[in-house]
């Protein structure tokens, strides 16, 4: 009987023109914007390999171990599944550095020079944003008639009179419609997949397919939830023509006017204002370890003496040799990032300044050690406060954003994709991680306290040995698990709404 | 034909769709309202304050003496806030809202860090807004361009859809043909009716939204904002009958009302969502930009000929030929650095450029664009404010050059001390730098895309016209 009865509504809906439609226009956006993304995607694949491969020489180019500021940096790669869901992958810098004087953030990041920010004046796009925005128009036009249709042309009447329960001419209609919406999706994902792996440059492995996958599933969800929300309509309203006009504003409401709505109405644009004291608090270790530093060379028997330059930090204690001293540091208050460091570059330290040599590298042994201890200090008060500004306000919005079916959808393929904000701060525990392993390395090594520190002349640095960054995609187990919550709200709607509906058509009179 | 539109007007007016219509638009409007209220006066204490702090700059720089003026330049320019930022935001969060006065640099210190060689100021367009550093979701915000290029072009669709295949569907259109109107009449006033029908709840939310904005004490619109007020409604006016025309068009070709509305629906959905995005995307890879270290590469050359030069000067026995060689490094260095800066925002501005007039296409784009220009807001308006700050510049430069030309006692060397005059300057005499806004010039620019716009709905409402008076009942 339900055979019977799924086969019917399956021709119903196949031989209409609304099916050729959905799956024509599905494909064309899905193919169109397919080979843009994926050109894309290619062009800030050649612009991250060529940073890297600039990067790698630059720092091969440093003699001595103080020189890595402002050399090492790392890079990171663009997600292939943005061509999903773009998320944050093309808004958030992608170059870093790492250096022992604070610890790397999503913030501290900078983009590569090749892209113009100019364009960023466009909004972008993605396949889930075609998904997001068509199939669920589609979704609702497939079902603003299946119950109000039948209703006014009587069909329903005649057959209610077979001896069938409602619930099954429900949810043979439930399950042919997702058969027919499934079409679209299925040929045109094939399609982009199709693309995808022709391309040379964008390398899916099995775990990619997986989390593939999880997006079709979301996907699915979503269609089936707007689905049922265009039945729900139906069978409420006695005329098409009512349902129809219903149908539509719901649409406009949850899928454009509800996101951009909500955040318009509540604040939550980052106030770095708000914690500036933490900066103060920031400013003032500094400014402690300043006075450390300056105590330290004081109290050296050799280097202490004014007359050497013991006091001024940038005259490079009056050693023969010195080329050049520096100065590195940052002053941003909207990040709370504050940090300095002084340095000086030795080519060839000549003979007489040898006897100063051991208190100057005992010296950077402390002034190092000292300012990594700061630091972590420093950390301590700069991440929960960066966290208050910057990421409750955008969890705040995410939130608000959830109570619509496309924010939750947008969530859950983010997190598949890896490109929402969780993924991303992935690659960044990374370099703070690698960052970690490179002070490690130079306590390990004693390369803070070693003459290559600021000498060229015995022996330079050997980057060969210092620990690489590789950076790996979280396990697509890791990505379930935080696309898992959204899912689950997903499939929860999808049922209570399919449960109200049973009750309304269960009730109804014909 | 009077009769036909205030049938249709009668006919929408008691209709569900018209309720919900009002209530959406008064929702959305008093939602921009408040939220402007809110922010416009931060934006603006934000804006005085940074150009207080930039005048202060350049009194204290005239009032040291002309040469500080002339190595330090003055401060910062920033980006005077749109009185009407509510209308259309135009990106101004990706945009930067400052052209910076890049610091002197400096090319030689001694041991204890005395500069030797020290050039002078030039500008600097810095890449975005640099404070930007949200990581939040990505949404619009919801200003009148919002409003108008996506509900109320929608909202248009929404009334037309079955304008003459429900009437057909009832039988009702049979009926009125058959009396003495000719069809183009009937067309007309189906036209007017719906435009007429939308613009009542459009027009009530917009008057919501200006009441709630003028009284405000914190802001005060001008007579030139109410002027451009005017000009945005009418724009939205005419977009608004684009999308009726196209919802007359497939209404009058389509049998059945539903199929028309999936139709438009689908076609707005491409048209207005899709098409300004991917069109910006193909546009944007076509022609990558150069990247920052090949800019570098082109630079470093030109640089070191330079210093070549100055060091040919530098070994002359000459007081006055050593001064001069400085300056001439100095001047020349500026230059090349800001016409180097320059060519880098001339060759991405090509490149936005590009990317409009391709997505011009998208009638919702090109509303973008012109309601971005008449609210003062947007891409053209930070090339003019760019604009303003180079004039101001130049300005500011020709300034000092005078100055010091009026003042016989001086060698007439810019850029170096000794070589110029130590006469003090009173800091009223300093030009001041001013963000202004030209409404002609806007007009004469937008002139193109208005045309463009206009055409569309000529188009579209004749192949309305012909769509309908070939059609059989």
């Amino acid at each position: 009987m339900l055979k019977t009865l799924i086969r019917r509504e399956l021709l119903d809906n196949l031989m209409t023109f609304r099916f050729a439609a959905a799956v024509f226009i599905t494909l064309l956006l899905v193919v169109a914007n397919t080979i843009v993304l994926l050109k894309d995607y290619e062009q800030r694949l050649t612009a991250y390999n060529t940073a890297v491969q600039e990067s790698h020489e630059e720092l091969r180019a440093e003699k001595t171990y103080s020189g890595y500021s402002g050399t090492l940096v790392v890079h990171r790669p663009p997600n292939p599944l943005s061509i999903f869901n773009l998320g944050l992958d093309k808004q958030v810098g992608n170059k870093i550095e790492v250096y022992h004087a604070f610890v790397p953030t999503i913030w501290d990041a900078e983009k590569h020079g090749a892209d113009n920010p100019f364009l960023n004046l466009f909004t972008s796009i993605d396949i889930v944003l075609v998904f997001q925005g068509v199939l669920s128009l589609l979704a609702l036009i497939f079902a603003y008639d299946a119950l109000a249709g039948e209703r006014e042309r009587g069909t329903l009447r005649l057959v209610l009179t077979h001896p069938i329960q409602r619930g099954y001419i429900l949810f043979a209609k439930y399950i042919s419609a997702m058969l027919c919406l499934l079409v679209p999706l299925l040929i045109s994902l094939l399609l982009s997949i199709i693309l995808l792996t022709t391309s040379t440059t964008v390398a899916l492995n099995t775990d990619d397919f997986l989390r593939i996958g999880g997006i079709v599933l979301t996907s699915l969800l979503y269609v089936s939830l707007f689905y049922l929300i265009g039945l729900c309509i139906s069978a409420l309203t006695r005329r098409t023509s009512t349902a129809l006009m219903l149908c539509m504003f719901v649409w406009g409401v949850l899928v454009l006017v509800y996101p951009n709505l909500i955040l318009t109405a509540v604040d939550i644009v980052p106030q770095p204002e708000t914690q500036i004291s933490v900066y103060h608090q920031i400013k003032q270790m500094w400014e402690k370890l300043d006075r450390e530093k300056k105590q330290f060379i004081r109290n050296d028997a050799v280097l202490g003496p004014p007359s050497r330059g013991g006091e001024d930090m940038d005259a490079g204690f009056g050693l023969e040799g010195v080329e050049y001293t520096f100065w590195q540091g940052e002053d941003k208050p909207s990040i709370l990032l504050y940090f300095h460091q002084t340095g000086l570059y030795a080519g060839k330290i000549k003979a007489e300044s040898e006897p100063q040599v051991p208190h100057v590298q005992d010296y950077y042994g402390f002034y190092n050690r000292e300012t990594i201890n700061t630091v972590q200090r420093t950390w301590l008060v700069r991440k929960p406060a960066l966290e208050a500004i910057y990421i409750q306000p955008a969890n705040l919005g995410r939130m608000l954003l959830r109570f619509s079916p496309g924010g939750l959808y947008d969530a859950a393929t983010e997190a598949w994709a890896g490109t929402g904000l969780e993924g991303t701060q992935d690659f960044f525990s990374t370099v703070q991680r690698y960052r970690r392993a490179v002070v490690d390395y130079f306590y390990d090594q004693k390369i803070f306290e070693s003459r290559q520190w600021f000498a060229a002349d015995k022996g330079t640095a050997d980057w060969d040995t210092l620990p690489q960054f590789s950076f790996q995609r979280s396990d697509t187990g890791i990505n379930a698990k935080r696309a898992l919550p959204d899912m689950l709200l997903l499939l929860t709607m999808n049922v209570i709404l399919f449960t109200v509906i049973m009750l309304i058509f269960i009730k109804s009179e014909v | 034909m009077w009769h036909i539109t205030k049938r249709e007007i009668y006919d929408n007016l008691n209709s569900l769709r018209f309720a919900l219509t009002t209530v959406l638009l008064l929702a959305l409007m008093v939602t921009n309202a408040v939220k402007h209220l809110r922010e416009h006066p931060k934006r603006v204490q934000r804006y005085q304050d940074a150009v207080t702090e930039s005048l202060n700059h350049l009194t204290d720089r005239a009032d040291d003496s002309l040469y500080t003026l002339a190595q330090y330049g003055p401060g910062n320019f920033y980006k005077k806030p749109s009185l009407l930022h509510f209308c259309a935001n135009g990106g101004e969060s990706v945009l930067p809202d400052v052209v910076e006065v890049d610091k002197p640099p400096v090319f030689m210190t001694d041991a204890e860090g005395n500069r030797l060689l020290e050039g002078i100021w030039s500008l600097s367009y810095p890449d975005a807004n640099l404070n930007n550093k949200d990581v939040g979701p990505n949404v619009s915000q919801v200003d009148w361009a919002f409003i108008i290029g996506y509900i109320l072009s929608l909202i248009a669709l929404w009334f037309t859809f079955d304008a003459f295949s429900g009437e057909r569907e009832q039988g009702t259109l049979r009926l009125m043909l058959a009396n003495s109107i000719p069809r183009h009449t009937v067309l007309i006033g189906k036209f007017l009716g719906a435009l007429l029908s939308i613009s009542i709840p459009f027009a009530l939310a917009v008057l919501v939204n200006l009441l709630l904005i003028s009284t405000a004490s914190t802001v005060h619109l001008t007579t030139e904002a109410w002027g451009r007020l005017g000009i945005i409604f009418s724009l939205a006016l005419l977009y608004t009958s684009l999308f009726v025309a196209l919802g007359l068009l497939v209404s009058a070709r389509v049998q059945q009302s539903a199929v028309s509305l999936m139709i438009l629906l689908l076609t707005w959905v491409t048209l207005v969502v899709f098409m300004p995005s991917t069109l910006a995307s193909i546009a944007s890879s076509f022609s990558p930009a150069t990247s920052f270290d090949e800019f570098w590469k082109q630079r470093n050359p030109i640089q070191e000929n330079l210093w070549d030069k100055y060091k040919e000067g530098r070994s002359s026995k000459s007081v006055d030929r050593r001064l001069r060689a400085k300056s001439e490094f100095y001047t020349e260095n500026a230059e090349r650095e800001e016409r180097w800066q320059e060519e880098q925002l001339k060759y991405r501005t090509s490149q936005v450029h590009r990317a409009r007039a391709i997505t011009s296409i998208s009638p919702a784009t090109l509303l973008q664009h012109l309601m971005a220009r008449f609210a003062g807001t947007g891409f053209e308006r930070h090339l003019q404010f760019v604009e303003n700050t180079q004039r101001y510049a130049r300005q500011l430069r020709e300034f000092v050059a005078d100055t010091d030309r009026a003042d016989p006692e001086s060698l007439h060397i810019l850029g170096v001390r000794e070589g110029m005059s130590k006469k003090p300057i009173s800091p009223e005499a300093v030009p001041r730098f001013e963000d202004t806004l030209n409404l002609n010039r806007d007009f004469n620019t937008a002139a193109m895309e208005l045309l463009l716009l206009t055409l569309f709905v000529l188009v579209l409402l004749s192949g309305a016209y012909l769509a309908f008076v070939r059609v059989e009942v």
